[in-house]
């Protein structure tokens, strides 16, 4: 075995398209222990890759498809797999998370993860299985829709596709596994330009568990709390995302008319409370999931999935629509067609503004919707010259029209559908994420500005220190192969539960206090070499899983890692601070006329943000950073130069008695 | 008469969306909710997140706030922030 730790298949393949080889990859597991797996193992495979800009959709491009060490560990929410590559939409990296069995099914197959590089002289798809690779012929799957391509593709596999969008090379084309998209940044259309339509996986593997014992206890205590908190036990279960919206829009949080304001007179008829009274057939989830937070709504007589609040709220409120049955027909039109919800809905936002303006008669109008259904398939077919301008995102049509002001977008992503004017720490992650406008790499401060606590939204203090340490928790959790909403419980019961005791609100008032405290923590994760299990099990169950001792400060400093991984990626890319910005509409118009609190100072936090995270005022990762994380030699030291045999010699971590608990398994 | 709208878990608990009920305060409102509707109680209840007008009532008087004919009051799961 190439690994000498519990949980991980110990195999990652490169593929290359063009010559239609595979080799295996000498990933160790030096590397497993510093960048667990996931969006943080891709991007350190990535980095070899990339010596300075390419173009995404150029066979030069390479995509990671990797998994985690929780992943088929049967730990609650573990489902999760990561796409990365560069993405066609930004020109940068970017990672997408899914909650399809694609990624398990991988990993039964043996692998940890697959790098694809080249391009098919045709096209083609994957067959991954504990036997190797093999590739085949897909033009009977061409221009296919993504459950047609699933359904066509025989077998018990975990699978992969892409839809018509990715095939057209729609800039913000997704891929699609069972009813979940790796939705943000193009990886559909980074498929689609190297001809592959689809990737299958199947195996039947088992990966040891270090200690299975304890890693059993564990689950059931997680599971246990996951199901009793307010928000992964209650809320999401019974109405979903959608459950946010209402929230949102009663604190001017739900992003409407293209960011105008943050409140809709009809967000009742768009609400997750609407969705489930009149639609709502059951909930659904990922394997091993408790939270089960996926709807599946009944559209005419059809069981289908249902929309999340991200495209309630951009289809809905952000366009004008109080159109509920619209909104759950587009959303599973964009699945089918293979496109982003969020990157599609904040381009016809745009578009539509233009038009207003009169800056581009594109036809689309705020609260015109019965051109919208035909607009989704001129987009992802390419049949229109609407169509094809917006198949390029918001970011490209305002280098065509004008309106960089109001085009609601960082580093070419479209933004979520978080109205940051009333919640600028979540403005400030907009401006810094690594994958530009997403609301989870930013930080998701939201929730505590807002949907989860109510820290005082419109103050900088502690905003950037927050904002960090969200970030490498949610980097950390991602990587270890967690859903991100386990992180939600990460916060006391009483303080969701309780939301008018006086101990919230002095936890509310007290929060943005403690960020000198965090600051240290954020800086110096090392020193937190504890681990509290109730509040953050994900150490845990990567120790009890893996054998690596892993504490909550290596989770976060490993999150960190993983950051300033994906920014030191993103620099060679040509970023700096010029980039790290919002469209001025959200930094100089107020939200609310008159009161000066609401508008995010995008400079300030900024300033605040790069002290924190180790980076000069450029936005240049320090080297006393990069030092401190172990991530200054990688240059010296190419994953890809390193012989296959160097595996043999990592050092087994485990003690004796573990070991034989390993191989007992193992034997059973 | 005061218009009380229902969010999250209480709308789908209620099985209705909004209620019109003669209340001088939000404690009065609560304790008529809980003894018409016993689904919650009224203990349970104050963990509710409650708006006036649109204002959440922690910046009012809480449970004192007074009530008029004609306001508006939403009442909202407990983890939607406070």
């Amino acid at each position: 075995m190439a690994t000498k730790l519990g949980a991980y298949a110990g195999k990652v393949l490169k593929i290359n398209l063009s010559d239609q080889t595979v080799s295996e990859y000498p990933i160790t597991d030096d590397d497993r222990k510093k960048y667990l797996g996931g969006k943080i193992l891709a991007a350190r495979i990535i980095y070899d890759f990339i010596k300075g800009p390419i173009d995404p959709l150029s066979e030069e491009n390479v995509i990671v498809v990797s998994t985690s060490p929780l992943n088929g560990t049967g730990s609650p929410s573990s489902s999760r797999f990561n796409v990365s590559a560069i993405s066609p939409l930004t020109g940068i990296l970017t990672s997408s998370n899914c909650g399809g069995t694609f990624g398990l099914s991988l990993k039964r197959a043996g692998y940890d993860a697959i790098i694809i590089t080249g391009k098919s002289p045709s096209l083609t798809y994957l067959e991954i299985t504990e036997n190797g690779v093999k590739f085949n012929d897909a033009s009977h799957l061409k221009n296919m829709l993504t459950g047609q391509a699933q359904q066509a593709i025989d077998g018990k596999s975990g699978k992969l596709v892409i839809g018509p969008a990715g095939e057209n090379l729609v800039r913000y084309a997704c891929a699609v596994s069972d009813d979940r998209a790796a939705g943000r940044g193009g990886i559909g259309a980074v498929m689609g330009s190297k001809n592959l339509k689809a990737i299958t996986a199947y195996g039947v593997m088992q990966q040891p568990i270090y200690n299975a014992d304890k890693l059993a206890k564990l689950k059931k205590k997680w599971t246990k709390r996951l199901k009793s908190h307010p928000l992964t036990g209650k809320q999401l279960p019974m109405l979903g995302t959608g459950a946010l919206l209402s929230v949102m829009n009663q604190k001017n949080l739900l992003a409407t008319k293209n960011f105008n304001t943050g409140k809709f007179e009809d967000f009742r008829k768009i609400s997750g409370e609407e969705m489930a009274e009149k639609y709502l057939v059951k909930n659904n989830g990922c394997i091993t999931c408790p939270i089960r937070c996926a709807r599946v709504v009944n559209l005419d007589g059809k069981n289908i999935k249902g929309p999340e609040v991200e495209i309630m709220g951009l289809m809905g409120a952000n366009i004008l629509n109080n159109d509920l049955k619209k909104i759950i027909e587009w959303n599973y039109e964009l699945d089918e067609l293979g496109m982003d919800t969020i990157s599609t809905a904040g381009t016809i936002a745009f578009a539509m503004e233009l038009n207003e303006k009169g800056m581009w008669d594109c036809g689309l109008s705020f609260g015109k919707v019965d051109n919208i259904t035909d607009t989704l398939k001129e987009i992802a077919y390419n049949t229109t010259e609407v169509g094809k301008k917006l198949a390029k995102g918001a970011r490209e049509l305002s280098k065509m029209f004008g309106g960089q002001e109001f085009c609601m977008q960082s580093k070419g992503m479209e933004l979520s559908a978080y109205e940051p004017r009333a919640a600028v720490g979540q403005g400030l992650g907009y401006s810094v994420a690594n994958r530009g406008g997403c609301h989870l790499n930013a930080g998701y401060a939201v929730v505590l500005e807002g949907l989860g606590l109510s820290v005082d939204p419109y103050t900088t203090r502690g905003k950037a220190q927050l904002a960090i340490m969200f970030q490498n928790l949610m980097e950390g959790a991602s990587a270890g192969g967690s859903c991100l909403f386990t992180t939600y419980a990460f916060f006391p019961f009483f303080l969701m539960s309780k939301p008018n005791s006086i101990v919230t609100k002095l936890v509310n008032f007290l929060f943005p206090y403690f960020g000198p405290v965090i600051k240290i923590a954020n800086k110096f994760p090392d020193i937190l070499h504890l681990n509290l299990t109730s509040m953050l099990p994900h150490p845990v169950a990567i120790t009890y899983a893996t054998g690596m001792k892993y504490k909550m400060g290596d989770l976060m400093k490993a999150g960190s890692r993983g950051f300033n991984l994906e920014r030191l990626i993103n620099t060679k890319l040509g970023i700096s601070q010029k980039d790290d910005k919002l469209p001025k509409r959200l930094t100089d118009e107020e939200q609310i006329k008159g009161d000066k609190r609401t508008k995010v100072p995008q400079e300030k936090l900024k300033r605040q943000f790069y002290k924190g995270r180790g980076w000069d005022e450029n936005g240049m990762v320090k080297l006393s950073t990069l030092r401190y994380l172990g991530i200054d030699k990688l240059d010296d030291d190419p994953i890809y130069t390193r012989p296959l045999e160097e595996q043999g010699v990592v050092k087994v971590i485990a003690p004796k008695s573990i070991r034989k608990s390993i191989k007992k398994h193992i034997g059973s | 008469m005061v218009k009380v709208e229902f969010f999250g878990i209480y709308r789908l608990s209620y099985k209705m969306s909004s209620w019109e009920v003669d209340a001088h305060s939000i404690s009065d409102l609560l304790k008529k909710l809980s003894k018409k509707f016993p689904v919650f109680t009224y203990k349970e209840l104050k963990n509710s997140v409650i708006m006036v007008n649109d204002v959440n009532f922690l910046h009012l008087k809480k449970y004192k706030t007074k009530l008029c004919d004609g306001d508006s009051v939403f009442i909202m799961s407990p983890a939607s922030g406070g």
